[in-house]
């Protein structure tokens, strides 16, 4: 059924949608086949059985129902019917009025073609009437126009004609903006028609511009005008194509004059800083302040007057306030050169940062701020490490002082020296930290911007002038060749030989240093960096850091090289008096000894004046008798049991009883350990220095061959030496072994080892001693007088 | 210390200042080693170090007439030797040659090849020509260079050519340039000559006082190692004289002998009166090295050229040679006649 509603047309279907939608009180159940029971009631829908329909509706309504429904349904149809008529009737109606307007169109066609026609004809005969007029008019209008131009044309040369006479009023006026207006708009006249028509008018503005010219440059080079008429003065000019740039330069030039008189007066003031006294200080300072401040605005001024005359010359005004920074840098760093204090170099910081920051206020574009902490970086360095080549110079100036005395060993010299260069480097090191804390506990804003790297420098500057110092006391000591740069110092050096005195009180010195000097630097270092957060773990990366346990371990193996070195130098004297004793005599032919040999005086001497070196720079110590360390050890030689035997056959004579004495004497003895470490006390020293003295003299006798005589005198002086040996020395153990040595030494050497009867011995002693004690006192009583 | 357990000792009778390796004997590794006695009768103790190592056996013991002063071994012919020796007031200088008697240590008499009976002042002491088979002798006394030519055929030395050292120097030993056999070191009281064997003169000198000991290097030309009393001891580069290329501190007391080793570069030997052996590593290197160590800071930073210190010895050491055979070890003679050879093998690793 659905296939046969296809071929419906549109309108019956929508009717009967319309219907459907009418009748169906449910739509959705009305719609599609569905179960026959269900949709009896459905007429509109294609399924609907009408014979079921019925027998269903005749099986369930009562008669009345029937009746009822019987009614309705004839009212419906009723209804439709009408409906359906209606519609016919107005498809008709319409139909009827098409029909009639095709007719009337048909009618009005006819008859417009013709019209069309003539109306082509008369717009042709307009467009052929207004050519007519165009071209009886376009003639006279040609002539309207070049009338015209003639006209602007002598307008024109009125206004040149008239120029100079304008621009006279105009300057008269001062009204030069406007002159500078009418110039330039006559100069293309001037440029095409100058040579010949308007010569002398041209020269005649000319002439009027020259004034111009020269009134504007006056006006721009006047301070007494203000910055806005001067600034207007410079555009005309460039207006009027006047050379700006040399006017720039001129004025620059100025800029650059006012700025030399700056720097003059900047070097006045760090002048005056330099040299006023406590008293004037402040006066003098305040009146330079001032004067410099006045200065400084001025240049101020100029530089902003100059920003607004010539609004694209920045650079050049950076590059010129950068050069006032570097000048006012380098003046300082000149003034470094010489001892400056922290106060004044904070001074002059703080007068540099001023300008820094009112020249910053005029030009911001250069960055002048950055540029001065650039800038003074390096300057701040420098001052710094100037502080502490000063200080290095102090120290090494205290010790220079005791060389030119140097054998003569004046009394308390040495130790004059030793405090002198004691003091000078404590109190150098610590006004120097205070300088520092200064310097970091300022506020100025250079300064806490560099707070950080200034104790990095700190720090640095203390490692390495301990480093230095290191190596200046080698120089001193000779212990290295000097560079080239500090050949002045060495110079000195190099004339006389070194002093041992000398090496003698750096190697106290660098105890001083060790033991001292850097505990309490770094107390006091830690005391300033605390009140800072310090930059170590920064300073660490770049190696800045000072460290006092290296120092401390450099200055210690530096005491005791030097110490090393005074006891060689003094023993190397000891050696070559020894070795002119031993070597001159013929040994084997020596005489019968009649009195001790006078190299034990000058032996005595020699330790006398180690004695008095030492006893002025070293302290006491107190006796020991603990040998701990040992370099080396001797015993005796005579653990040969041959000898033994040997001495034993000689036992029955009286005289080499006694030699066997000591050699059996030796033999008991403990093994003494000669070599031991040296220590920082006098008697250490003394004890060293005699110790090797007597070491070398034994190998010296080793060397030689005796005959009996021989072997007595060396006898006889060795046992004159034992006493006074002893005093000085703290290892008597020791000093006994190597007297006893030097004698068993000897008589090994000697063809016949008979030493001298007791009582000769004591006899020449005796001689010697009385001897000894008359010339003491014979040298003492003038000197005591 | 350490040192004391590796040493092999052997004991001379009386007390001795020289040591020699007898370098040519190639199958044994031995030193000869003379006393020096001025009352009893001085022997010459031929020492060969066991197989094992552990052990020195004396091979041969003569009996030599004087305190010898001097003893070099025969670089070519191992049974000779020469001796400087004193009788107290004279003394005398002789090529000796040791009896075939091998084993018997009944002190025979050393049969004497030549005697060097040219000289007038006191001996200081006689070099051979440094490696090879040569007939040639140099002797120094106190003023004067001999140069000797030895017949051991005819037992006889003929003096080639002399020259006094002038008036003014007193000579005290020398070496023999292994490079340069034209060339002598001697040593004086202020400096160190060296002397052209070709011309008999002087060529240059080296200003350093009071030279115990010197050696040249035998590995590397140019290198000489003085020892001084009390300034320890220098490394010189015989091309620049002026300063030493390398200073080593040297002993607590003077140091008296110094030794290069014939086979490993830079290891020094020294002994000293302070009764002790140092050994040394020095390297000269390069010219880079040379420089920096010269300047002032590698002071300080330089690894400590000391390798060991041999402490174990009763009285001060005049002796010391390398073994040439096996150049890692040395003997050392102090002077209450003690021979300890010892072995540097520990610390040859650490180079």
């Amino acid at each position: 059924m659905a296939i046969e509603d296809a071929p419906l047309d549109d309108k019956a279907k929508r009717m009967r949608d319309l219907l459907s939608s009418f009748y169906a009180p449910d739509p959705s159940v009305a719609g599609g086949s569905l179960p026959k029971g269900a949709s009896l009631d459905a007429i509109n829908t294609d399924s609907f059985d009408a014979d079921q329909y019925m027998n269903l509706l005749v099986q369930r309504a009562n008669l009345e129902g029937l009746l009822q429904k019987h009614v309705e349904m004839a009212a419906e149809i009723k209804n439709l019917d009408t409906d359906l008529q209606m519609l016919v009737y107005e498809n008709y109606n319409k139909f009827i009025s098409a029909t009639d307007a095709i007719k009337r169109m048909k009618s009005n066609i006819v008859g417009m073609e013709a019209n069309m026609e003539q109306l082509l004809d008369k717009i042709m005969s307009v467009q052929s009437r207004s050519d007519g007029v165009n071209n009886s008019l376009f003639g006279k209008r040609e002539h309207i126009e070049k009338l015209h131009r003639t006209r602007n044309l002598l307008r024109k040369v009125q206004f040149i004609y008239d120029l100079p006479a304008r621009l006279g009023k105009c300057i008269k006026a001062e009204a030069y903006a406007d002159a500078v207006r009418f110039y330039t708009g006559a100069m293309p006249i001037f440029k095409a028609y100058g040579e010949s028509s308007f010569q002398d008018c041209k020269r005649a503005s000319e002439e009027a511009v020259m004034t111009i010219t020269k009134n504007l440059q006056g006006k721009l080079f006047s301070d007494s005008e203000s910055i806005q008429t001067r600034a207007e003065a410079a555009v005309l000019l460039k207006q009027l194509d006047f050379p700006v740039d040399g006017l720039k330069v001129r004025l620059f030039e100025k800029l650059e004059q006012s700025l030399g008189g700056l720097q003059v007066k900047i070097g006045d003031v760090a002048d005056a800083l330099e040299e006023s006294n406590d008293e004037q200080e402040n006066d003098l300072q305040l009146g330079f302040a001032v004067a410099h401040d006045a200065s400084v605005h001025e240049f101020v001024e100029t530089v902003r007057a100059y920003r607004v005359i010539f609004p694209d010359s920045e650079s050049q005004l950076i590059k010129l306030s950068e050069d006032l920074i570097t000048k006012h840098f380098l003046i300082t760093e000149q003034h470094m050169k010489k001892r400056v204090s922290t106060a004044t170099f904070l001074r002059v910081l703080r007068i540099i940062w001023d300008d820094v920051l009112l020249i910053d206020h005029v030009l911001p574009e250069a960055l002048l701020h950055d540029y001065c902490f650039k800038v003074s970086q390096s300057a701040i360095k420098q001052y710094v490490s100037s502080m502490f080549s000063h200080l290095l110079d102090d120290v090494s100036g205290a010790m220079m002082k005791v060389h030119p005395q140097q054998n003569n060993v004046a009394e308390e010299q040495l130790q004059v020296a030793l405090e002198a260069g004691k003091n000078s480097l404590l109190k150098g090191s610590m006004d120097l930290l205070l300088g520092f804390r200064q310097l970091l506990e300022d506020n100025l804003d250079l300064l806490v911007k560099l707070r950080e790297l200034i104790t990095d420098w700190v720090q640095a500057g203390f490692q390495q002038f301990f480093e230095a110092l290191d190596t200046r006391f080698l120089l001193l000591s000779g212990r290295i060749k000097s560079s080239p740069q500090d050949q002045s110092l060495s110079e000195g050096l190099q004339s006389e030989k070194i002093s041992s005195g000398l090496v003698l009180v750096l190697a106290q010195l660098c105890v001083f240093v060790e033991q001292t000097a850097i505990p309490r630097i770094t107390e006091a270092r830690t005391e300033i960096a605390a009140s800072f957060s310090s930059s170590g773990a920064r300073g660490y990366e770049h190696g800045l850091v000072f460290h006092p346990t290296e120092i401390s371990r450099v200055f210690q193996s530096a005491s005791e090289k030097f110490l090393h070195q005074y006891i060689n130098m003094r023993t190397h004297r000891i050696s070559v008096l020894l070795r002119k004793r031993f070597t001159t005599p013929n040994w084997i032919k020596h005489k019968e000894p009649r009195e001790v040999h006078m190299f034990v005086d000058l032996f005595l001497q020699e330790l006398e004046a180690v004695g008095s070196e030492v006893k002025q720079i070293l302290s006491q110590g107190v006796r020991k008798h603990r040998r701990s360390e040992s370099n080396g050890s001797t015993t005796s030689s005579l653990s040969n049991s041959l000898r033994d035997d040997k001495l034993r056959r000689s036992n029955t004579q009286r005289a080499r009883s006694q030699l066997l004495e000591t050699h059996l004497a030796k033999l008991f003895k403990q093994k003494v350990e000669i070599f031991t470490k040296v220590e920082f006390t006098r008697e250490s020293v003394v004890t060293t220095i005699i110790k090797l003295g007597l070491k070398s003299l034994q190998e010296f006798v080793r060397l030689q061959t005796l005959n009996r005589s021989g072997f007595q005198q060396i006898q006889l002086d060795i046992q004159f030496l034992r006493t006074p040996l002893k005093e000085l020395a703290e290892d008597e153990a020791a000093i006994d072994f190597l007297l006893d040595e030097v004698i068993v030494g000897a008589s090994d050497r000697c063809l016949d080892p008979t030493p001298l009867e007791p009582p000769i011995l004591d006899k020449l002693i005796h001689a010697k001693t009385a001897e000894t004690k008359e010339q003491n006192s014979s040298v003492a009583s003038p000197t005591s007088q | 210390m350490q040192a004391g357990s590796s040493g092999v000792g052997y004991g001379l009778k009386y007390q001795a200042r020289c040591i020699s390796d007898v370098k040519a004997d190639t199958d044994h590794t031995s030193f000869l080693a003379g006393t020096l006695s001025l009352r009893e009768e001085n022997e010459v103790h031929l020492i060969r170090l066991s197989a094992d190592g552990t052990e020195l056996i004396c091979e041969g013991l003569f009996s030599h007439p004087n305190e010898i002063w001097d003893l070099r071994s025969c670089p070519f012919d191992q049974r000779i030797f020469t001796t400087v020796y004193s009788t107290g007031e004279s003394y005398g200088a002789a090529v000796w040659q040791i009896p075939e008697l091998y084993g018997q240590l009944n002190s025979p008499q050393l049969e004497r090849v030549a005697l060097l009976d040219a000289h007038v002042s006191k001996i200081k002491c006689v070099l051979w020509w440094p490696s090879g088979r040569n007939d040639k002798l140099v002797s120094i006394d106190e003023e004067n260079l001999f140069l000797w030519s030895l017949d051991s055929s005819k037992k006889a030395a003929q003096v080639q050519s002399k020259e006094s050292a002038g008036t003014m120097h007193y000579l005290s030993g020398g070496a023999w340039d292994p490079h340069d056999v034209n060339s002598i070191a001697a040593t004086c009281e202020s400096s160190v000559q060296f002397w052209d064997l070709r011309t008999m003169t002087k060529t240059s000198s080296i200003d350093v006082s009071h030279v115990r000991t010197i050696d040249y290097d035998t590995k590397k030309d140019h290198i000489l190692v003085t020892a001084e009393d009390e300034t320890g001891i220098h490394i010189w580069d015989l091309r620049k004289t002026k300063v030493p290329i390398r200073e080593l501190p040297g002993h607590t007391h003077w140091t008296w002998a110094v030794a290069c080793n014939p086979e490993y570069d830079g290891l020094i030997l020294s002994g000293g009166t302070d009764s002790a052996v140092n050994l040394w590593l020095a390297p000269t290197g390069s010219r880079d090295e040379i420089t920096s160590d010269s300047g002032q800071n590698s002071l300080s930073l330089k690894v400590d050229p000391l390798v060991n210190s041999y402490t174990d010895y009763e009285d001060s050491v005049y002796g010391l040679a390398w073994s040439s055979r096996e150049p890692w070890i040395f003997a050392s003679l102090s002077y209450d006649g003690r021979v300890v050879v010892e072995s540097v093998k520990p610390y040859l690793s650490r180079k």
